[in-house]
């Protein structure tokens, strides 16, 4: 490889400027320029919409989203998707904090059972997926009716109340710091982690090796099971810690706490260019794909239109980009295919 | 009668599990057994039979479609709607199914045509097409439902509902379009090979797109007897229904692979799907941990059969499990493949 790297003449090096790089550049341009035209189009619609008051509602509307979207994007990279996100963030702030409301020793502590108990259930989702090899779509619906299932059985039709929350945890949901809400800096700190991990760290490196071509990253003697059970593990953590956030914030928990908030997870993911098929896209589009979303939630209320369009245009949101994505994997591939040749040949 | 067993050994399973569940149902309440009460309770799972019969095929071809529940919300509130305008049923009916088809075309043709992976595509549309029913039914929903509309769901032919009737009639019809048409050859087809079966100059895109649009008639179906059943129609009609007929198709020994199941094992799940349900709420199981159950038996059902596998490979060689990815490298989406040709 590197030695027919260095006799790429000037034709190739063209071409690669013009190809999968370039396009995958664009896809993430894609997503920021959409945003921008969003705010556009809200700002000339509605006088209300470029102030900062409204500016700090999008963040603090987006911030969660962005932190499950993080945990998931973890698992898209490899291929797989993770329906049962919703349901780990709702077990997680029901039973975390019912429990916190018996034993108000436990402090601190609840973020660390937050972290065990969303591991156990991203394991448990990581072992369907990748070692008995159930499609991950079918194997999260069945974990999504389980885990929430669960819920239900375990709340008996009872709720969790402000009371029973510790108080410092419900003040931080409510916390400002320096103007910006705390929520909004606790995900730009989970999104910066992830990302980190990500780019540098070798098992990061191996989700991506892995999420872009498993064959050629089984050839070459990586283990699928570690890195997309790991994946499962590291959104269940997340997905759990984003329940606890979410719960502090909402207050009265029932057992349905973010219901249903998988679509919008993976509408953030997958708009923010993260690759369905797997092994592209970055944690940073995602929490991009969140505001987005939060953008379009925050207009379409702004300009009072009915919230059933908001159901309506998430869903084509996820369809125009997963279309926007087969164009750029098909440019990727031509591209990759004829420089081989080109390479070949010189 | 030993080939007889081997063949059919997950109907046979499925058999015994229908009695064991039977036998269960019917020691929590003597009523259980009683034939008109059997079949009345059993017309509360027609909406669900109607759409695993439709995802069927789909799943037959290795696709799936979680957005069926959707389309029968569309489905339901279009017909609410034209039985308040006092639109006839001959006349609204074959519409609607119509309007639940195309939903299902758009389906099959991002999917087949375009190249997208199925479940990314169904669950945006799963989103897109309940807001399209809540935006036509409105906060309220449709109510006053003219009786002309609501008869399939309170018509007997001697002590057997019409609906369940229709079920049989449907399951049949599957039956055969599956064994006996060129359409169920290509999906069985299409299901073991989809890139062999293109080359073999099965028409890939066409039959998917039919299987597509066949499930959301199906849905549309489903939800002429929703409307018939609870004289109402609302946006959030059948929401999370999903996960009961995906169980039904899969527990009835339809590989989610694709290439291989039969429309018995399918029916054969739903009856015990029903008696499982039934039973539960004879012994006041609330609904939500009534999904609790369906859900390990989605998982188990798919689990168990690859945990054998995996322990007896295991004792075999020690070669490593793969897990295939939505699109293999070297499984080119359809518009690549035009590119090529072009």
């Amino acid at each position: 490889m590197s030695a027919s790297m260095t006799r790429a003449t000037e034709t190739t090096r063209r071409l690669r400027q013009a190809s999968g790089a370039t396009a995958l550049r664009l896809r993430f341009l894609g997503v920021v320029l959409f945003l921008v035209l969003l705010g556009v189009v809200f700002t000339a619609l509605s006088p209300r919409f470029l102030t900062i008051d409204n500016g700090r509602s999008i963040l603090f509307s987006a911030a969660i989203l962005a932190i499950a979207a993080a945990g998931q994007t973890l698992v898209v990279l490899t291929g797989n998707l993770d329906l049962s996100v919703g349901s780990i963030m709702g077990l997680s702030a029901y039973v975390i904090y019912d429990l916190a409301g018996d034993v108000p020793a436990l402090g601190p502590w609840v973020v660390l059972l937050a972290v065990l108990v969303g591991a156990f259930l991203g394991l448990v989702n990581g072992l369907l997926v990748a070692v008995l090899g159930i499609p991950s779509i079918v194997a999260t619906l069945g974990t999504l009716a389980i885990y929430r299932g669960f819920v239900s059985v375990y709340a008996e039709a009872r709720e969790v109340t402000v009371g029973q929350l510790p108080s410092w945890i419900r003040s931080l949901a409510t916390a400002v710091w320096g103007s910006v809400p705390a929520a909004v800096w606790l995900s730009v700190l989970v999104v910066i982690l992830v990302g980190v991990v990500l780019q540098f760290t070798p098992w990061g490196r191996r989700v991506y090796a892995y999420g872009s071509n498993p064959e050629a990253a089984r050839y070459f003697g990586l283990d699928s099971r570690t890195i997309v059970t790991g994946a499962y593990v590291g959104a269940g953590v997340i997905a759990a810690l984003a329940g606890l956030l979410l719960g502090a914030q909402v207050g009265n928990i029932n057992s349905l706490l973010a219901n249903g908030i998988e679509l919008q997870v993976l509408a953030a993911v997958v708009v923010g260019g993260v690759s369905i098929w797997g092994g592209s896209g970055s944690v940073f589009g995602a929490a991009i794909g969140a505001i987005v979303l939060a953008t379009i939630n925050n207009g379409l209320v702004l300009l009072s239109i009915n919230e059933y369009y908001r159901l309506l245009f998430q869903g084509l949101a996820i369809v125009l980009a997963v279309g926007v994505d087969a164009i750029v994997q098909n440019r990727v591939r031509t591209a990759t295919r004829r420089r081989r040749i080109l390479e070949v040949g010189a | 009668m030993r080939q007889f067993v081997r063949r059919n050994s997950g109907e046979l399973l499925l058999v015994g599990l229908i009695v064991l569940a039977a036998v269960w149902s019917s020691s929590l309440s003597p009523y259980f057994l009683d034939p008109v009460n059997l079949l009345s309770s059993a017309t509360s799972f027609v909406i669900f039979a109607l759409m695993a019969f439709g995802l069927y095929p789909v799943v037959v071809q290795g696709e799936i479609d979680i957005s069926l529940p959707s389309t029968l919300a569309v489905g339901s509130v279009l017909l609410g709607k034209a039985s308040v305008a006092g639109v006839p049923l001959a006349l609204a009916l074959p519409l609607v199914l119509a309007v639940c088809a195309g939903l299902g075309a758009l389906n099959g043709y991002l999917v087949a045509a375009v190249g997208l992976p199925s479940l990314a595509v169904t669950l945006g549309t799963l989103g897109a097409y309940r807001g399209v029913a809540y935006i036509i039914a409105g906060d309220a929903g449709v109510v006053g439902i003219t009786p002309e509309y609501t008869a399939l769901g309170s018509t007997w032919i001697g002590i057997v509902p019409v609906s369940i009737v229709l079920v049989l009639a449907v399951a049949a019809g599957f039956a055969l379009l599956m064994s006996a048409t060129s359409f169920g050859r290509y999906s069985f087809a299409i299901g073991n090979n989809a890139a062999a079966s293109r080359m073999g100059a099965v028409p890939v895109v066409r039959t998917r797109v039919v299987a597509y649009s066949l499930a959301g008639a199906m849905s549309g179906l489903a939800g002429l007897v929703w409307v018939a059943q609870y004289q109402s129609a609302r946006g959030d009609n059948a929401d999370g229904a999903i996960l009961f007929v995906l169980t039904a198709v899969v527990l009835g020994g339809v590989s989610i692979k694709g290439g291989s199941g039969r429309v018995a094992g399918v029916l054969l799940s739903l009856i015990l799907l029903a008696t499982l349900q039934t039973g539960m709420q004879l012994a006041n199981v609330p609904g939500t941990s009534q999904t609790l159950v369906i859900g390990c038996l989605l998982v188990v059902s798919l689990g168990v059969p690859r945990a054998i596998a995996l322990f007896r490979g295991r004792r075999r060689t020690l070669a490593p499990v793969r897990t295939d990815p939505p699109h293999g490298p070297d499984d080119p989406t359809p518009a690549v493949l035009e590119k090529q040709r072009g």
